[in-house]
C-alpha cells in the first residue's frame, strides 16, 4: 500500500519535472481571419505536449516586419523560434546566418506536394532553409460590364483602356506604383513574362532588352489615359478602394480583394470577374512574381527540433486549407487545389495554380534589399522612365547596390 | 644679528603665496571633482565610445547581415557618400526644411513671446495652451498632422484648401506638411526662449521711447530686438541645430519615401535598415560634422553680439 | 474705442489663434479615436458613427499596456538618475570654483548637440553584443546621457539663485551641518528640483530614434516606438483608430502636466537659456 502511494508520488513529481510544454514562439504577420491562430491551438494540442505554440503578432507591413526580425535576429535574441519570412528575405536571412538549413527527412516532409514556384523561393543556393506555408500571385481583376472578353497581353489592356476613356466610361488600370516593394513585383513580373531576368546567380547582372521591354509597358501605361492620377503613391489597399468605387474598369492585384470587394462594394462585385495576369509577348504565358510567406527556424532558438516539428504541423494539409478558405491565403500544396471546399471560395484557383507552376520570381540575392532599393530607385516615377536608357541605368545600379557601395 | 638674518624670512612668504594652493581650495577642488565626477563619466562614457565606433566603421566596409567580415577600405565610403546623388538632395531638403521651418519659428515665436509676454487676463492658460505642442510626444503630433493631411486616411486640409489629389503624393506637398508639423511643434519652445529675453527688456526704456515719439514698430526694432540679441542667439542656434537633426516627424509622415528624407533619416535607414554599417557611419560622420560646423559657425559669427551672456559664466 | 481696448481686443483675438492653432491636430485626433474603423477615413470632423472600441481595443492587446510601463517605468528611472547625478555637478558648478568648469559646460554642450541618429548604429552594436538589446538599461543609459546636460544646466541655473549664506546663519543659530541643508536648503531647492524633473521626464517620455533602434518586444518596447508599430486589422490598412485612440491615451497626461506645472515649466527653460 505504502509502496503504491510513494510510487505514484515518485511517477507525479517525474512528471512534473518534465516542466510542461516547451513554448515555442512563432513571428508572423497579423493574420485577420484567426486561421493562423487556430493552426497554432491545433499544433500544440496534437503535439501531446511536448510543445505550445504561442502565436505573435508582428506590424503588418512587410517593411516593419523584416525591421523588427532582423533587429532580433542580429542581436541573437533566443526568444524567436519561428519566424514567418516574405518570400524574398530567404538569401539574405539564409547568408547572414539567422534562420537554419532544412536537411534530410524533415526537408523531404516540407517539400513534398509543394508547387514548384514557392518552393523555389524557399531555396538558395540549392539548399532549403524554410517551409511554404502560403503564397500569392497577381491576377487581373476586370469589370465584365465594360469590357467582355479580358485582355489577353498589357498592350491590349492599355489600348482596351484608352477606348474606354474615349467612350467616357471607368478606364483606370489599377496597378501598384508607389516607390516600394510592389513596384518591383511589377517590373520584375513583366521582365520575367518578357523571357528576362534581373540577377542571376552568383549575383550576376543579367538585365537586357526584356527589362527595355518591361519598361516600355510602365512607362506607357503611366503617360496614358489609363493611369490612375494617384498611380505614385498607390498600393494594393488603395487601388483596390478605387476599383470599388467604381472608377477603374482593370486592376491588377492579389486575391484578397475578391472577398474585399465583395463585402465592401457589392453593386461592382456583380460585375467583377478575373483572368490571368496579362502576358507581355503575345502567345507567351506570363511568368507573375511570386509572394506569400514561408516559415523559418532561428539559428538562436533553444529548441529547434521542436520548431521543426512544430512547423512540419503548422503547413499541413487541413491547416492550408483553413488558411485558404478562412484566410484567404493560396496554399502551396498542389492537392489542395482539387478539394471542393477549397475551389467554392476561390473560383479562379486554377488561374492561381497555374501562375504558381509556371512562376516568375524576383532575384535571389543576399544583397535583396539594396537591389530592390536600387530597382525602387530607377523606376519611380513610371512616367519618367526612359525606354533609352533604363538599361544600363539599371544594370549600373544594381551592380553598385550587389556591392554594397550605394546610398539607397 | 647680521642684516642678512633679517631679511631672509621677509623674503620667503611673497613667492610662495602664489603657486601653492590653500588647503581650503584644494578641498574644494577635490569636493568639486567628486560631485562632478559622475554625471561627466556617464556623458563622456556613453558618448564618447559610440563616436570612436562610428569613425572606426566609417572606415570600414561592414554589414550586419555579414558578420565578421569586416575590411579595412579608409576613406572610400565617404567617397561614395560625397558621390550619390542621394546624400546632396538629403543634404538640400535637410537645409531647406531647416531654414525656411526656424524662420517661420522664430517670427512666430516672437509674435507668441509678445502675447505671452503682454496678455494678462488668464496668462497661465494661454501659457498651458501654447506648450501643449510642445509637450505632446513627436510622434503623436507627427501622427496627428499626417492624418490631417492625408487624403487617404480622410483628412480635413485637403477637403479646406479645395485639393483634388492627395497633397502627400506630392514631394511639394510633403514638405509643407512636414514644415508645418515641425512649426506648429517648435514654436513653444522658441516662444519661450525669446520670453526670457523679453523679460530682461526694461519697460522704462519703452516708456521713455513712447514719450519721444516711436512708434511700436521703431520702439521694437530699436529698442527690444537689440536687448534681445543673447537670447535670440541662443533660441537660432538651438532651434537650427535640433531642426537640422530631424528625424521623428519624417520618419512617421513618409519614412523617407518622396524624396523627402533627411539626413539622419538616410543614416538611420542606411545603418538600420539596409544594415550597411560601413556606409551609414559614414554618413553619420559626416552629419555629425556639419552641426558642428553650424554651431561653430553660429557662435563665432552671432557670438559677437552675445558677449554679455559669456560673463554669466 | 479707446487704444488701449483695441490693443486688448487684438491680444485676445492673437489668444483665440493661438489656442485653436494649438489644440485642433489634438482634437482631430481625439475625433478619429472615437471613429468606428469603417468610417474613420471618411474626413468628417464630427464621427457619425461614435464607438469606444478603438481604447478597448488597445487596453487588451499587451502591445500598448506594455508600452505604457515601459515608457512610466524606463522615464521615472532615466529621470530619476539624471537629476541626481545632475545636482551633484550642478551644485559643484553653482557653489564651487574649480578648474575645469567652463570643460564641463562645453562638454555637455557638445553632448546635445550631437545628432542622437548617429549613435544608435554603434550602439545597438554594442547592446546586441553584450545582452543589453531590448532592456530597459539599454534604455535608460542613452536618455540619462542625454538629459544630463539639460539638467545640469537647468539646476545649475537654480542652485545659483539660492541663497546659501541662510545655510550659515542656521549653522549659528545652532543647526548641525545636516539639519541646515534639510530644513533651510532643501525647501529652496525643491522648485528647481522640480521643474528640472518634469522637463527631463518630458524628454525621456518624447523619445523616439532610441525606442525604435534599441528595443523590440513588450519587454523595453515605449509607446512611441509602440505606436509606430501597431499591427493592424488586415495586410494592408493602417490602423488609424488603434493609434488615434493610443496617441490620445498618451497625450491627456502630458496635458494634465502642463496645464499643472505651466509656471514651473516655463521658468525652467527660461532660466536655460538665458544663462545658456
Amino acid at each position: 500500500m505504502l509502496g503504491v502511494a510513494v510510487t505514484a508520488v515518485v511517477l507525479a513529481a517525474c512528471g512534473s519535472s518534465g516542466n510542461g510544454p516547451v513554448t515555442v514562439n512563432w513571428y508572423v504577420f497579423p493574420e485577420p481571419s484567426g486561421s493562423f491562430a487556430k493552426a497554432a491551438a491545433g499544433c500544440s494540442s496534437a503535439s501531446g505536449g511536448k510543445y505550445k505554440i504561442s502565436i505573435n503578432f508582428l506590424s503588418n507591413a512587410s517593411d516593419q516586419q523584416r525591421q523588427t526580425l532582423v533587429q532580433r535576429l542580429a542581436a541573437g535574441d533566443p526568444s524567436i523560434d519561428i519566424l514567418a519570412m516574405d518570400v524574398d528575405w530567404t538569401a539574405e536571412f539564409a547568408s547572414a546566418g539567422w534562420i537554419r538549413p532544412w536537411t534530410g527527412a524533415n526537408a523531404a516532409a516540407v517539400s513534398k506536394g509543394v508547387l514548384p514556384g514557392p518552393l523555389k523561393t524557399a531555396t538558395y543556393n540549392g539548399r532549403l532553409w524554410a517551409a511554404p506555408i502560403n503564397s500569392n500571385t497577381e491576377l487581373l481583376w476586370y469589370r465584365k460590364d465594360l469590357v467582355p472578353n479580358p485582355p489577353k497581353t498589357w498592350d491590349q489592356m492599355i489600348n482596351d483602356s484608352i477606348k474606354l476613356a474615349k467612350e467616357g466610361k471607368p478606364h483606370y488600370i489599377e496597378e501598384q506604383g508607389s516607390k516600394y516593394e510592389g513596384l518591383v513585383v511589377w517590373f520584375n513580373s513583366l521582365v520575367n513574362s518578357a523571357g528576362g531576368g534581373i540577377v542571376g546567380p552568383g549575383n550576376k547582372v543579367i538585365v537586357g532588352p526584356s527589362a527595355k521591354i518591361a519598361a516600355q509597358i510602365m512607362k506607357r501605361l503611366a503617360t496614358s489615359p489609363a493611369a490612375d492620377p494617384g498611380l505614385n503613391t498607390s498600393e494594393e489597399g488603395p487601388g483596390n478602394n478605387v476599383f470599388d468605387a467604381g472608377q477603374a474598369a482593370f486592376e491588377i492585384n492579389y486575391p484578397f480583394v475578391w472577398s474585399g470587394t465583395q463585402s465592401t462594394a457589392p453593386s461592382i462585385f456583380k460585375h467583377m470577374g478575373y483572368a490571368p495576369f496579362p502576358g507581355v509577348v503575345p502567345g507567351m504565358a506570363p511568368k507573375v512574381s511570386i509572394g506569400g510567406y514561408n516559415l523559418g527556424v532561428s539559428s538562436h532558438s533553444t529548441h529547434p527540433q521542436l520548431a521543426f516539428d512544430a512547423v512540419k504541423c503548422l503547413i499541413g494539409p487541413q491547416n492550408q486549407v483553413t488558411d485558404a478558405v478562412k484566410g484567404g491565403l493560396a496554399p502551396v500544396l498542389a492537392s489542395i487545389y482539387d478539394e471542393p471546399a477549397f475551389e467554392k471560395s476561390y473560383p479562379f484557383h486554377q488561374l492561381i495554380k497555374n501562375q504558381l507552376e509556371n512562376y516568375g520570381i524576383r532575384p535571389q540575392t543576399s544583397a535583396y534589399q539594396d537591389v530592390t532599393l536600387a530597382i525602387q530607385d530607377t523606376l519611380q516615377p513610371a512616367s519618367a522612365i526612359d525606354p533609352n536608357t533604363i538599361v544600363s541605368k539599371l544594370a549600373n545600379e544594381i551592380e553598385t547596390a550587389l556591392k554594397g557601395d550605394s546610398l539607397l | 644679528m647680521s642684516s642678512g638674518a633679517i631679511a631672509e624670512p621677509a623674503a620667503a612668504p611673497a613667492p610662495s603665496r602664489r603657486p601653492r594652493l590653500s588647503d581650503r581650495t584644494k578641498a574644494e577642488r577635490k569636493l568639486a571633482f567628486y560631485l562632478v565626477a559622475p554625471a561627466a563619466i556617464v556623458m563622456i562614457a556613453v558618448t564618447a565610445y559610440p563616436i570612436i565606433d562610428t569613425i572606426i566603421l566609417s572606415l570600414q566596409r561592414a554589414s550586419l547581415d555579414r558578420p565578421g567580415k569586416n575590411t579595412f577600405i579608409g576613406l572610400d565610403n565617404f567617397g561614395y557618400v560625397f558621390k550619390a546623388h542621394l546624400f546632396w538632395m538629403d543634404l538640400i531638403h535637410t537645409a531647406v526644411i531647416t531654414v525656411v521651418s526656424v524662420s517661420f519659428e522664430f517670427a512666430l515665436g516672437m509674435l507668441l513671446a509678445l502675447a505671452m509676454h503682454r496678455v494678462i487676463f488668464a496668462r497661465g492658460l494661454l501659457r498651458s495652451i501654447a506648450l501643449v505642442p510642445y509637450a505632446i510626444v513627436a510622434v503623436v503630433a507627427a501622427y496627428a498632422w499626417q492624418y490631417s493631411w492625408s487624403l487617404d486616411n480622410g483628412g480635413w486640409i485637403p477637403r479646406l484648401l479645395g485639393l483634388s489629389g492627395d497633397p502627400l503624393s506630392h514631394q511639394f506637398g510633403t514638405y509643407v506638411a512636414i514644415i508645418m508639423t515641425e512649426i506648429w511643434k517648435n514654436t513653444p519652445y522658441m516662444a519661450l526662449l525669446l520670453l526670457a529675453g523679453l523679460s530682461l527688456v526694461p519697460d522704462e526704456l519703452l516708456e521713455a521711447a513712447k514719450l519721444d515719439g516711436a512708434s511700436a514698430w521703431q520702439r521694437f526694432i530699436k529698442i527690444t530686438v537689440p536687448l534681445m540679441k543673447p537670447a535670440i542667439l541662443v533660441a537660432l542656434l538651438f532651434r537650427t541645430l535640433d531642426a537640422f537633426r530631424i528625424f521623428d516627424v519624417i520618419y512617421i509622415f513618409s519614412q523617407g519615401a518622396n524624396n523627402s528624407a533627411s539626413l539622419s533619416q538616410l543614416s538611420y535607414s542606411t545603418l538600420l535598415e539596409r544594415l550597411n554599417l560601413g556606409l551609414g557611419s559614414a554618413v553619420s560622420v559626416v552629419l555629425f560634422l556639419i552641426v558642428g560646423l553650424i554651431a561653430v559657425v553660429f557662435i563665432k559669427g552671432f557670438g559677437a553680439a552675445a558677449n554679455p551672456a559669456a560673463d554669466a559664466h | 474705442m479707446s487704444v488701449k481696448a483695441r490693443q486688448r481686443s487684438g491680444w485676445s483675438l492673437a489668444f483665440i489663434v493661438v489656442v485653436v492653432v494649438s489644440l485642433v491636430p489634438v482634437f482631430w485626433l481625439l475625433m478619429l479615436s472615437l471613429k468606428t474603423p469603417a468610417s474613420a477615413t471618411d474626413g468628417s470632423f464630427i464621427p457619425h458613427h461614435w464607438t469606444l472600441d478603438n481604447y478597448r481595443d488597445i487596453f487588451t492587446q499587451s502591445v500598448f499596456t506594455s508600452a505604457l510601463r515601459n515608457s512610466i517605468g524606463i522615464g521615472l528611472i532615466s529621470t530619476a538618475l539624471a537629476v541626481l547625478l545632475a545636482s551633484s555637478a550642478a551644485y559643484a558648478i553653482a557653489r564651487l570654483d574649480f578648474p575645469g568648469k567652463q570643460t564641463i559646460l562645453a562638454v555637455a554642450l557638445m553632448v546635445t548637440l550631437f545628432p542622437q541618429v548617429s549613435l544608435v548604429g554603434p550602439l545597438y552594436n554594442l547592446w546586441r553584443q553584450i545582452g543589453l538589446f531590448n532592456t530597459w538599461p539599454g534604455l535608460i543609459i542613452p536618455y540619462l546621457t542625454f538629459a544630463l546636460p539639460l539638467a545640469i544646466y537647468v539646476l545649475s541655473t537654480f542652485f545659483r539663485e539660492i541663497p546659501w549664506e541662510l545655510e550659515q546663519a542656521a549653522q549659528i543659530d545652532g543647526a548641525t551641518p545636516f539639519q541646515a541643508f534639510t530644513k533651510v536648503i532643501a525647501p529652496l531647492a525643491m522648485p528647481g528640483l522640480a521643474t528640472t524633473f518634469i522637463i527631463v521626464f518630458l524628454i525621456c517620455w518624447n523619445d523616439f530614434v532610441f525606442a525604435i533602434s534599441l528595443t523590440a518586444t513588450n519587454a523595453a518596447m515605449t509607446v512611441p516606438a509602440a505606436i509606430a508599430q501597431f499591427p493592424g486589422v488586415s495586410q494592408f490598412t493602417q490602423p488609424i483608430g488603434d493609434i488615434a485612440a493610443a496617441a490620445i491615451v498618451v497625450t491627456v497626461p502630458v496635458m494634465v502636466l502642463v496645464l499643472l506645472f505651466q509656471r514651473r515649466i516655463v521658468a525652467g527653460l527660461t532660466a536655460g537659456a538665458v544663462k545658456g
